[in-house]
């Protein structure tokens, strides 16, 4: 009962006057030629009694083999990625006797930086709640415009020249854009007074450069620089059941995502999660996810020499291969009410992390871990 | 391709809309909806990390309700 009042209080937190969260999170990751290190700080807080205001920041210590993600030959690199964002959500009262509950009309952006890479996203979102609050939809676009160029290789002779449009015959800028739209609708609804299930559906377009600047392929012919197509068109569709166990306190979580895009892929992820309350301040989760997805309709083995054969692309990503993999995780969280904290640190919450990715493709196997704190408080 | 992307959105809004009047559970009936486990076990940070995570190593990224963005890994 006392984790359910925390879970509780957290829960509303966005819409008690003048109550805030602020969440401190380290991850670590490592995968064979990668380490990842990135400390980020989260906020929500009440502005005034029907705004919310969220914020994050991040920096992305990256060290790696290789500045072409997972080339074979390749010079090793280290680099930081700064972000911060920033959302806003006011929510309105529906009209009496109406359908419509609640309406909340959001806004969010966020800027992110690495010496070779920027990206700028703007955000819009709306969401109602329905039929007293027993079904809500939601209905989201954004706009990326991102800038690649190719200071992560630069020798005296400057870096690689870049191709950003393919319809040129020579390489020869040295930053290149990339534009995204996206558009996102779902849905969920109460099913019984233990399950909820929801749906989503996403699109995105994508316009500009998509190639990696350093990666090279090798063909029959010698190395030749990646050349993936200037556009993609990208969908998912996702399905989500939430079911709880009154008499284990146990939630189980089951999720299926089908993502197709132009370049013929096509992946198929289920995923299934466990959270079993233990005693009244501690939560212990599992998880499972497979995914598996097939080639992009340019990708190959083995490449001949586009000066004697004609090539439309090239790529040596290993994301563009057919593959699958699956990751394991475990998680525990425990609320400060668990060491005996009083105030605002009974209601804190200390969580770790603890993931193990197998993908057979030629990134390898992966682990992650992740430690947080988040504390609520008032002002 | 366009064409069946704006069908489908069209049945995920039509299809919540339309089963949105069986108001089936009440609000003094929620206790176990309120749970965190049942509305959000994942903090934004964790769920941003996983996003990123997988953008950089699978090729379906997106299909999480937003973009990416920021990483030199197209």
């Amino acid at each position: 009962m006392r984790l359910q009042l925390i879970a509780a209080a957290a829960v509303v937190t966005s819409t008690a006057y003048a109550d805030g969260e602020l969440s401190m999170r380290g991850v670590y990751y490592k995968e064979r030629s990668t380490r990842v290190i990135q400390p980020m700080l989260d906020g929500i807080f009440d502005a005034g009694p029907s705004g919310t205001v969220t914020g994050h920041l991040l920096v992305d210590a990256i060290t790696s083999a290789s500045a072409s993600s997972g080339a074979a030959a390749a010079e090793p690199f280290t680099e930081n990625r700064y972000e911060g964002g920033l959302g806003y959500t006011h929510e309105f009262a529906g009209p009496e006797e109406s359908i419509l509950d609640v309406f909340r009309l959001g806004a969010d952006g966020k800027y992110s930086r690495e010496p070779d890479y920027r990206s700028f996203y703007i955000g819009g979102r709306a969401e109602a709640e329905l039929a007293q609050k027993n079904a809500t939809v939601a209905l989201g676009v954004g706009l990326s415009k991102d800038t690649i160029n190719n200071e992560g290789a630069q020798t005296p002779m400057g870096g690689p020249k870049l191709l950003c449009d393919n319809t040129q015959a020579v390489a020869d800028q040295t930053e290149c854009p990339l534009d995204t739209i996206s558009m996102f609708t779902s849905a969920s609804h109460l099913l019984s007074k233990d399950a909820l299930i929801g749906v989503s559906y996403d699109i995105a377009k994508i316009d500009g450069y998509t190639s990696n600047p350093y990666r090279t392929v090798i063909t029959t012919g010698g190395p030749v620089a990646e050349k993936h197509p200037n556009e993609r068109l990208r969908q998912a569709f996702a399905i989500s059941g939430r079911y709880y166990i009154t008499d284990s306190k146990t939630t189980l979580i089951a999720a299926y995502r089908y993502y197709w895009d132009s370049w013929d892929i096509h992946a198929h992820t289920p995923e299934v999660r466990a959270i079993q309350e233990v005693g009244s301040t501690i939560e212990a989760g599992v998880r499972y996810r497979y995914y598996k997805q097939d080639a992009a309709f340019f990708w190959a083995k083995r490449y001949p020499d586009p000066a004697t054969t004609m090539i439309d692309y090239l790529t040596d990503d290993p994301k563009m291969s057919p593959f699958d993999g699956h990751l394991i995780e475990a998680k525990l969280a425990l609320y400060g009410e668990t060491f005996g904290f009083e105030g605002r640190w009974a209601g804190a919450r200390f969580e770790g992390i603890l993931e193990y990715i197998v993908q057979n493709n030629r990134f390898g196997n992966a682990v992650v871990a992740h430690a947080a704190l988040t504390l609520p408080f008032e002002y | 391709m366009v064409c069946g992307a704006v069908r489908a959105l069209v049945f995920v809004v039509t299809a919540a809309i339309a089963t949105s009047g069986c108001a089936v559970v009440k609000a003094h009936q929620r206790e176990n909806l309120a749970k965190r486990a049942m509305t959000k076990d994942r903090d934004a940070g964790e769920s941003r990390f996983g996003q990123h995570e997988r953008g950089s190593r699978e090729g379906a990224d997106g299909g999480t309700g937003e973009p990416g963005g920021g990483c030199g890994c197209n």
